[in-house]
């Protein structure tokens, strides 16, 4: 066996000896915890106290948004139109009236927002489809790599390039209540940041949705990219098929059975892919918008843990068993192993 | 082919053999490449990353070696021309004379042509050569003796030697010098006359020689070889795995790309936006197949082989600095040579050692003798005390004298005065150290070798001998003798020693040879090695007679070897047998301990050794490698011809077949001549009787048939260890999996050789027990764990192309994607490398514990698949939660990919803390100062306008919502694993657990410790020889064995071997059996 003491150096060679320390040695203390029963029940039951209330005062969250969700992409188009695609492709502008009933004392801010459906902002070609740099710097216009194939139209470059930019949502939506318009806001729909930093105050959109095709919507060129922040707002490409955007922000209290007429500009091409295009106005909560998840998931796995916590116990209690019992070593009770 | 070397000749035959650069060991500027892939890509995960690397088109940008150049510029002196001129070493071609003044290396092999000395001697260090650091003598052909060194300038002649080879205690050739110089027949030349490569011309003012062979073709550079790259069971294990997984990328990569190809086809054609071209190219459908391979590259992570490499690295250190595994004696500190290979010592399965030198000190004394029939030191167990030697001596008996001028002068010692005039001898082998040192002591001592004259002081007396020729010990003659002239009575004696039955049969008729086989008998149960004595006087006309054939032989070059062996038959008969000596040879310290703990942990013993059976036997009884009867059992493997090794083998592996079932410690003993029969005609036999045995004894055996028995383990897939530490042991340890060289008296060619070196046997232990197994575990556990995040991250991506067209999306941005091997997940792992499940004196007081490792327990096809289904479950988490939590006008590209991010990243630091045992400040540190290292990253990134993540981070941790993702991602990952951990390590504990959980309670771990020692406590009563043997350091051989002299006979007959009872060991003996359960 090998000798365990730390006598001193002897004198000869002592430079072939490697230098102690409690790292080289891995020796350096260290604590061991153990699994013991009242540790394991203790943090179980630990996880379940904090997560429940952590449920319940999520899901209360949620619940006291007010939303109003309206899908109006088939009931826009008329009962007569067999083929929605041709009809939704023909030129001109197709308005639509839809009436909303305000559930619920609703106070401000109440964001608008549009919900599409079955719309692959996330796809491979379409989320790369974007030239940052020609965005945010009116020198780099002609920069449209990674645009195609919205890159040129009549061999000048399109600022903003690409297909984010092409298939811009172009629905609009107004509101009155009893025949009193409602301002919605458009203000500061986008994030400040992009506004500042991403979107250029002094790029322009250039050769904009001039081509045979024309996808979404259309820009103003006098204004600069940086207030155009509908635009800024669809360019934050969403992660998943369905997703809302906000249209903007009604600043007055609606009372609950307020009547909304809507009066919308339905536009935009979803039908050739069954897209369902939604209207939501909806309140926000310290949590955001209206979403139980989190407040179900804190519940069940707080409960989910209160559940082990109790079992564990009770195996605990029914058949306690000694930890490091050394008759479970099976060299200690008999040759070979079991 | 034969090369001829033209002395001093500047002709076209120059160029005929390479010039004496010397390239690196092992690339070339042309092989490099080729070589250099070849070798890389022989890893399947190395091609793994090369397809990888071709399709991102990264440049595959590979390390220039640097070529050892140093040695090619030194500047040496040559004569040219007949002018002696400076030139660099790597412009010496053969034929070349080469100067070297004291102190130089030899530039190249040469055959020695003059020197400073007059008797045309010259020492030389070889110790970059084959380890021995004794200075060797060289001796100028006898030709060219006394040549005037302007004379050698202009030599001319011829060199035939062999073609180049690597073997360096063997040179066969012949010179011949041309007129006007003396033209004489060929001239024999031998090892003696060469200067090798690489060692130092040492207390000699000037040497020369003719360069034979340059460059790469010299015996260091032929020898130096390309050692075979060892791969660790680890490693094979991680390559099938990564296979694996590559099998299964493949398969997703697939069904990916013809969804994703559907998908594009059904659906993608009527989203408009996204403007897929009505007609693409034939190889449009490659492009998303070829999308998601790169997707999903990240599943075999390329960090696994940096961190593997950063580790193992760090084992290596480890034993380094191990304190507890230096030599307090020579302060030698052990030391890991390869470093790839630490995990190896975990697993071993066999360890087969050498005897001499490994389990004994090779320390040799002088202890007992018997002489014409009288035998000395039985008494006090030391000869030298023995009055009545002392007395013979006195009295001047002529046996004894003659006994003791054998012990003298019949060696290749070459004294040294040192300058305090005390003399200090240089000798090859201990024993003969021994001898010549005993016969010192007993008056009778050798003071000088000079030339071929030596000088003897006997009681105050001066004798001269003249040795006229010197008859080498060969392995295979096991003997040798020298011829020498007593220069005052002219009379020619040839005084022989070696191994009994070479000796024995060659007494001359008549003489009564009983005692002499008595007393080697008697010797070698004590363990002891014997070496008989004997001489004759020869008649000057049957020296001359026989000198010419000798001379004959010595200068043939076919076959010398066994020419000179002839001639040697030709003259060593009829001897008169002086006696037997005995010469004891210590075991280390803790050899039985050792021995006992590493069996303990279910390792086999081989002990594979050069000595005698008998004396093997008995070292292997006291160092605890067998046990006595009734407990163990010695089943006998000889005969001399097929027949009779045939027979035996087969009774033996019936016996072995039966006893299995009993708990029994049986081995097998089998003898160099039967093995080297069992090997070439029952292999299979053999094979499957080596997998039956856990011990075996095999003694008189060859260095290449130790090389064969480790070849034999390893093909029936056992891990094997070969320890040794001199030169015969070289080829076993280079060819087990794991070779262990002892640093020792026998010098370092073995430590040289070796993966790790050791200062004692009792290292051994340490080395497997602590660094082995917490190497494995680390690697094991580090392994799996970077396949588990990779495969975590890839499965995220992979559900994330379901929600977003099968198009190949990446979720996560490049920067994550690199940093999250590169930085987010590999510290907290490579702290890893401290952790410690259990605390090393557990591991030594439960060394079959070990039975983990060695079975491969932590890493292998199903733990791994545990760690996929975790690196699933976890995906499943981290994705429902991270999208769920992130909906409608939550659900931007960056934020929802940095939930995504975090939640993994949190995930890891939890799953390090669970599975670390052991947590020191560093792990701490490391764990979740990384965790913070990761934000502090992203806020980084987050402030840099252009970077895609712009304010990402900031607006995230702001959100509550953000946290509250995280803390139920990391709530809902880890709560079930846990709750499952805690139920099998309280319900379902492994043998691990236990011992952790003894460990760490503090309480139980003594009750196991009496349990424990109680067996051991009755083991010291009944056998109290093995245990204090080693401590009081007392002569180790104290006869364990009754006194039988018929032992031998009984072998062979009964195949048992009877001991007296000892108590039984504790350790299980099956645990081969318990590997199938």
């Amino acid at each position: 066996m090998s000798s365990t003491n730390n006598a001193p150096p002897s004198t000869a060679a002592a430079s072939k000896r490697p230098k102690y320390s409690k790292f080289t040695q891995q020796e350096l203390p260290a604590c061991k915890p153990i699994l013991t029963p009242r540790w394991v029940i203790s943090a179980f039951m630990l996880i379940s106290i904090i997560f429940v209330p952590i449920g319940v005062a999520a899901l209360f969250a949620s619940r006291d948004v007010i939303e109003i969700v309206d899908r109006y992409d088939s009931v826009c188009v008329p009962a007569n139109e067999t083929d929605k695609v041709k009809y939704i492709q023909t030129p001109g502008f197709k308005t639509c009236n839809r009436t909303l009933t305000v559930p619920k004392h609703m106070k401000p801010p109440i964001f608008v927002y549009y919900q599409l459906d079955n719309f692959y902002q996330n796809h491979r070609r379409y989320v790369k489809s974007r030239n940052d740099q020609q965005l945010r710097d009116s020198k780099e216009a002609n920069s449209v790599s990674g645009c195609k194939p919205e890159d040129y139209n009549n061999n000048s470059a399109i600022v903003p390039c690409g297909l984010i930019a092409w298939s811009l949502f172009n629905d609009t939506y107004s509101f009155s209540r009893k025949n009193v318009p409602l301002n919605v806001s458009k203000k500061d729909i986008s994030w400040k940041s992009d506004r500042e930093h991403k979107f250029g105050k002094d790029v322009y959109p250039q050769n904009f949705q001039s081509g045979s095709l024309i996808g979404g919507a259309k820009l103003d060129s006098s204004i600069p990219l940086s207030e155009q922040e509908d635009l800024v707002v669809w360019m934050r490409t969403a992660a998943l098929p369905t997703f809302r955007k906000l249209y903007g922000r009604i600043e007055v209290e609606l009372q609950e059975n307020d009547v909304i007429d809507v009066t919308l500009g339905n536009n935009y091409n979803t039908y050739s892919f069954n897209g369902k295009k939604k209207l939501v106005i909806s309140t926000t909560s310290w949590l955001g918008g209206k979403n139980d998840f989190l407040g179900i998931a804190y519940l069940t796995v707080g409960g989910l843990c209160f559940f082990l916590a109790v079992m564990f116990t009770i195996i605990y209690l029914v058949k306690p068993r000694q930890l490091g019992d050394p008759s479970y070593l099976s060299w200690n009770r008999n040759p070979g192993w079991h | 082919m034969k090369r001829y070397a033209y002395i001093n000749d500047d002709g076209p035959s120059q160029d005929l053999y390479r010039d004496n650069r010397i390239s690196n060991t092992k690339y070339t500027v042309l092989n490099f490449l080729p070589k250099n892939l070849w070798e890389q890509f022989s890893r399947f995960m190395n091609q793994y990353f090369l397809l990888i690397a071709c399709l991102q088109l990264w440049p595959l940008i590979t390390p220039v070696n640097p070529a050892s150049t140093w040695a090619n510029e030194r500047e040496v002196w040559v004569v040219e021309n007949g002018i002696k001129k400076l030139i660099q070493a790597q412009d010496i071609r053969v034929g070349n004379i080469v100067w070297l003044r004291e102190n130089d290396e030899v530039p190249c092999d040469l055959v020695l042509m003059g020197t400073s000395d007059a008797q045309g001697l010259c020492c030389v260090e070889t110790s970059a050569l084959d380890g021995e650091t004794d200075l060797k003598t060289r001796v100028v052909p006898p030709v060219c003796m006394g040549m005037d060194p302007v004379l050698l300038q202009k030599i001319k002649g011829v060199i035939e030697c062999p073609s180049p080879d690597r073997d360096i205690r063997r040179f066969d050739g012949n010179l011949r010098l041309f007129p006007p110089f003396i033209d004489n027949d060929v001239c024999p030349l031998t090892i003696k006359n060469t200067l090798l490569q690489s060692c130092y011309l040492r207390n000699t003012e000037w040497a020369c020689g003719v360069a034979i062979y340059t460059g790469n073709e010299t015996k260091l550079g032929m020898s130096r070889g390309v050692p075979e790259p060892k791969l660790t069971a680890v490693d094979a294990m991680i390559d099938k795995l990564t296979g694996a997984i590559f099998i299964f990328q493949v398969v997703v990569v697939m069904v990916l790309g013809v969804a994703g190809n559907v998908w594009k086809d059904t659906e993608a054609r009527k989203q408009w936006y996204v403007k897929y071209p009505d007609e693409g190219p034939w190889y449009e459908l490659l492009v998303i197949p070829l999308r998601f391979e790169l997707l999903c590259s990240i599943m075999i992570p390329i960090s696994i082989k940096v961190s593997l490499d950063l580790v193992k690295s760090l084992y290596a250190k480890f034993i380094d600095w191990d304190e507890k595994m230096i030599d307090r004696e020579t302060v030698t500190p052990a030391h890991a040579t390869n470093t790839a290979i630490s995990e190896d010592l975990g697993q071993v399965e066999y360890i087969l050692t050498d005897k001499t030198g490994t389990l004994t000190e090779n320390k040799m004394i002088f202890r007992r003798c018997c002489i014409s029939g009288v035998i000395y030191g039985n008494e006090s167990g030391d000869a030298l005390k023995d009055t009545e030697l002392l007395s013979a001596i006195e009295t001047g008996s002529p046996d004894v004298i003659r006994f003791l001028t054998i012990m003298a002068i019949g060696n290749t010692v070459i004294p040294v005065k040192s300058k305090n005039g005390a003399i200090l001898y240089k000798a090859q082998s201990p024993d003969e150290d021994a001898l010549v040192q005993a016969a010192a002591k007993l008056q009778m001592i050798f003071v000088d070798r000079s030339a071929n004259i030596l000088e003897i002081w006997f009681n105050g007396r001066t004798i001269h001998y003249k040795v006229l020729e010197t008859l080498e010990f060969t392995s295979d003659r096991k003997r040798m003798s020298v011829v020498v002239k007593e220069n005052d009575t002219e009379k020619i004696f040839l005084l022989t020693k070696g191994a009994d039955e070479a000796i024995l049969p060659c007494a001359y008729a008549g003489q009564q040879t009983r005692t002499f086989t008595e007393a080697v008998e008697q010797y070698s149960q004590l363990g002891l090695r014997t070496l008989c004595f004997a001489w004759r006087e020869l008649m000057p006309d049957e020296y001359h007679e026989w000198s010419l054939v000798f001379k004959e032989a010595n200068s043939t070059l076919v076959d010398r070897e066994w020419r000179i062996a002839e001639a040697c038959q030709r003259i060593e008969h009829d001897f008169e047998i002086l006696g037997v000596s005995a010469i004891e040879d210590h075991l280390q310290d803790g050899v039985p301990e050792t021995i006992e703990t590493l069996r303990k942990a279910g390792i086999n013993f081989w002990m594979l050794t050069g000595d005698k059976q008998n004396t093997a036997v008995q070292i292997a009884l006291s160092c605890n490698f067998i046990s006595p009867e009734p407990k163990g059992q010695l089943l006998m493997i000889d005969g001399k011809t097929e027949d009779e090794v045939c027979r035996s083998l087969e009774r033996v592996l019936l016996t072995m077949r039966i006893t299995t079932s009993e708990p029994k410690d049986v081995a097998f003993v089998i003898d160099g001549w039967a093995l080297e029969i069992a090997l070439k005609h029952y292999k299979k036999a053999f094979t499957d009787l080596a997998i039956l045995s856990r011990t075996a004894i095999c003694c008189r055996v060859t260095p290449s048939q130790k090389a064969q028995l480790v070849q034999i383990l390893k093909s029936c897939d056992y891990r094997t260890l070969a320890i040794g530490d001199g030169g015969n042991d070289v080829r076993m340890i280079q060819q087990a999996d794991i070779g262990v060289g002892i640093s020792g008296r026998e010098g370092l060619q073995a430590a040289r050789a070796a993966d790790y070196s050791i200062g004692k046997f009792r290292f051994l232990t340490r080395l497997i027990l602590v660094h082995g197994r917490y190497s494995y575990n680390r690697t094991a556990f580090l392994s799996q764990y970077s396949f588990y995040k990779s495969l975590l991250l890839c499965f995220i991506q992979i559900f994330f192309s379901f929600v977003s067209g099968v198009s190949g999306t990446s979720l996560f941005n490049s920067v994550s994607l690199m940093a999250y091997n590169v930085f987010y997940t590999s510290i907290p792992v490579l702290v890893s490398v401290l952790d410690k499940d259990l605390s090393e004196e557990t591991v030594m007081q439960h060394p079959q514990i070990l039975f983990y490792c060695q079975a491969g327990r932590l890493l292998n096809p199903t733990t791994f698949a545990g760690w996929f289904g975790r690196s699933l479950f976890h995906a499943v988490v981290v994705f429902m939660i991270s999208l769920n939590a992130y909906t409608y006008e939550k659900s931007e590209m960056e934020e929802l990919s940095m939930v995504a991010l975090s939640g993994c990243i949190w995930l890891q630091a939890f799953v390090v803390t669970m599975e670390t045992n052991s947590f020191t400040i560093l792990q701490h540190v490391a764990i979740w100062g990384n965790l913070v290292a990761f934000y502090a990253l992203n806020f980084a990134f987050s402030a840099v306008p252009s970077s895609g993540m712009y304010t990402i981070m900031f607006r995230l941790c702001g959100q509550p919502s953000y946290w509250f993702t995280i803390f139920l991602t990391v709530a809902a990952g880890m709560g079930p694993i846990f709750a499952l951990k805690y139920f099998r390590y309280t319900y379902r504990p492994s043998k691990l657990n236990v011992l952790q959980q003894a460990e760490r309670m503090g309480g139980p771990i003594l009750s196991l410790g009496t349990i424990e020692s109680h067996p051991g406590t009755i083991e010291r009563e009944v056998s109290p020889l093995s245990i204090s043997q080693s401590k009081s350091r007392s002569p180790v051989y104290e006869p364990l064995l009754l006194d039988s002299p018929n032992t031998r006979r009984s072998f062979g007959a009964g195949g048992t071997f009877e001991f007296f009872q000892s108590q039984m060991r504790l350790s299980s003996l099956y645990s081969r059996n318990c590997k199938d359960n």
